[in-house]
């Protein structure tokens, strides 16, 4: 029996003997590393109610800055920038999503 | 929209077999032979009004991200996990049904992929590059420095990329899969080695990929490349998701 609780990923340190690197974490936990590319993706997959605003962040890092989400500009820790040829598509994908967003939004 | 009483949402980690659920002590969900490992979550703190914002507080996302890892990796350790993203959020429990419902057949063939196996990464570290600050005598000394470093760094480079090919190789050996990830740049790692390898491999045995990393990291020592397992992890790198709507 193994309860999953909180703090209790013990053996995650177990080859460093400290807790897991971030970045290692972020790497797996954040779809296709943001942290890497630039890009966050949050896998959300209710698209009834958080979906919209967190599709907006299913973004590359130019379009994040746009949004005024950059808090990884001044930080060294994420300071790698996004990928300008991808732009394109992201903002049609973003939307179309829209568009589709605005269709289930009133569901409740 | 009404924003009653209901002012939380529910959080989905991972899937695992509705026979191992029994196992675990999280709230679950379950569907047609799924379950869902789930917690209730604020909208005040999960809600599309503010997550962006909360996502650009570092120290909120390393908090949620690392609960997010530990939940999983402890279930993992008593059932057979499909890992979900960082913020997969359903309005209502029937929602949670929906999805494994829907996804069912994907699910299923994710967690016989994985079963009865752990992801271990390994990483590799090339030496810190050399200061080349050598003070130039002249324009023409300068120039043959500049070639003779670059040439230098090409070199070193290449040989790098095969050690790093030829450790992958070796690791996937013992694994029933392994994927080579990007390195992390050094601003995310922090370290001023450059990283060369980053793999992420699924094993039945995180022991013989540990032993395997003691052997490379020692038959590379004279190169000046260290290695670093880490892990078990939740099988992040092995698990298909549909990702398009």
């Amino acid at each position: 029996m193994t309860t999953p609780q909180r703090g209790s990923a013990g053996s995650l340190a177990a080859s460093s003997g400290g807790p897991a690197q971030l970045a290692d974490v972020l790497e797996r936990v954040l779809d296709k590393g943001i942290v890497i590319a630039g890009d966050i993706q949050i896998n959300l997959l209710d698209i009834e109610l958080l979906t919209i605003r967190l599709r907006l962040l299913v973004a590359s890092a130019d379009k994040a800055r746009e949004m005024g989400i950059d808090w990884w500009q001044d930080d060294p820790f994420l300071s790698r920038g996004g990928n300008g040829e991808r732009k394109g598509a992201l903002e049609q994908r973003l939307r179309r999503l829209e568009q589709a967003a605005g269709l289930e939004e009133d569901k409740e | 929209m009404t924003a009653v009483a209901t002012d939380l949402a529910w959080y989905v980690f991972g899937v695992v077999p509705a026979a191992d659920a029994e196992r675990l002590e999280a709230r679950i969900v379950e569907a047609r032979g799924l379950a869902a490992l789930v917690a209730a979550v604020p909208l005040s703190e999960f809600g599309a009004d503010v997550l962006p914002e909360r996502l650009n507080d570092r120290e909120w996302l390393e908090r949620q991200a690392r609960e997010h890892v530990e939940v999983l990796q402890a279930a993992c350790a008593a059932a057979t996990v499909v890992p979900f993203r960082f913020g997969t959020i359903y309005r209502e429990l029937d929602d949670v049904r929906a999805m494994l419902d829907a996804r069912r057949a994907e699910l299923a063939a994710s967690l016989e992929r994985v079963r009865g196996k752990v992801e271990v990464g390994v990483k590799a570290w090339a030496a810190p590059l050399e200061e080349r600050a050598a003070a130039a005598a002249s324009g023409g000394d300068y120039l043959r420095r500049q070639l003779a470093a670059r040439r230098a760094a090409e070199s070193a480079s290449a040989s790098l990329a095969d050690a790093a090919a030829a450790a992958h190789e070796r690791l996937l050996r013992h694994a029933v899969e392994g994927v080579a990830n990007r390195p992390q740049p050094p601003e995310l790692t922090g370290r001023r080695e450059p990283m060369i390898l980053n793999g992420a491999y699924l094993v039945t045995s995180a022991e013989a990929v540990r032993a395997e990393v003691e052997s490379l990291s020692a038959d590379y020592a004279g190169a000046g490349i260290t290695f670093e397992a880490t892990g078990p992890w939740p099988p992040y790198n092995f698990v298909d998701e549909r990702r398009e709507q």
